[in-house]
């Protein structure tokens, strides 16, 4: 397994858990109109960098060379291609988030709502690259 | 309805051999890709751009037809 593809990996696993814990939170909070859990993101976003930063170093130390090397044709084709996929459903998603942003939910929903749009696109982008990868290209 | 099937074959892993065993490694790094690409394309997997074919012909020193060879059945 190449370095991208472990790094693909690191960042969907990553992402699904941290933010997969945070939205459990918010969640099982239910709604609480007007109050953003900013506190929450914060620790979560700096949860994420930490563990990504150190996930990333172990698996360089493990093959410092591999890391060290810029990314080549076929990492560059398998990340455009993953972007496209990615994009394709952020694009939808937003459309969605439109429509339904037009009835007035509360904007703590509409917060998170749009978060979890971002992350879920991050997560199809890690998961298209993981499978060209696995594929061969 | 009939479908045209394009395939692109390769000689690489009968060139690495015949060039002292050369290992996928070292041929990437040779032509400056990671060793899965390699792999990729030696198992048809993944074309290659022009300037990486020419790199890899030019490692074996023949010329780009005796590498990859195209075939389609129109």
């Amino acid at each position: 397994m190449s370095f991208r593809e472990k790094s693909a990996w690191i960042s969907l696993l990553t992402m699904a858990g941290i933010y997969g814990l945070y939205f459990w939170s918010v969640i099982h909070d239910g709604p609480q109109v007007g109050r953003f859990h900013f506190g929450k993101l914060l620790g979560t976003i700096i949860a994420l960098v930490v563990v990504q930063i150190v996930l990333h170093i172990t698996v360089a130390i493990f093959a410092p060379a591999e890391a060290k090397a810029p990314r080549d044709e076929r990492d560059k084709l398998i990340e455009l291609r993953a972007m496209r996929v990615a994009y394709s459903g952020l694009a939808t998603a937003v459309a969605f988030a439109c429509f339904f942003g037009a009835l007035n939910p509360p904007i703590v929903f509409n917060t998170n709502a749009l978060l979890f749009i971002l992350v879920t696109t991050e997560i199809m982008r890690s998961a298209c690259q993981i499978i060209q990868y696995r594929r061969g290209a | 309805m009939h479908t045209i099937r394009r395939t692109i074959t390769n000689e690489i892993r009968r060139l690495r051999f015949e060039h002292g065993e050369m290992t996928q490694q070292q041929l990437a790094e040779k032509i400056h890709v990671t060793r899965q690409t390699v792999n990729a394309i030696e198992q048809g997997k993944y074309s290659p751009s022009l300037e990486a074919a020419f790199r890899i012909a030019a490692v074996f020193g023949v010329p780009l037809e005796s590498v990859f060879h195209y075939s389609s059945d129109e």
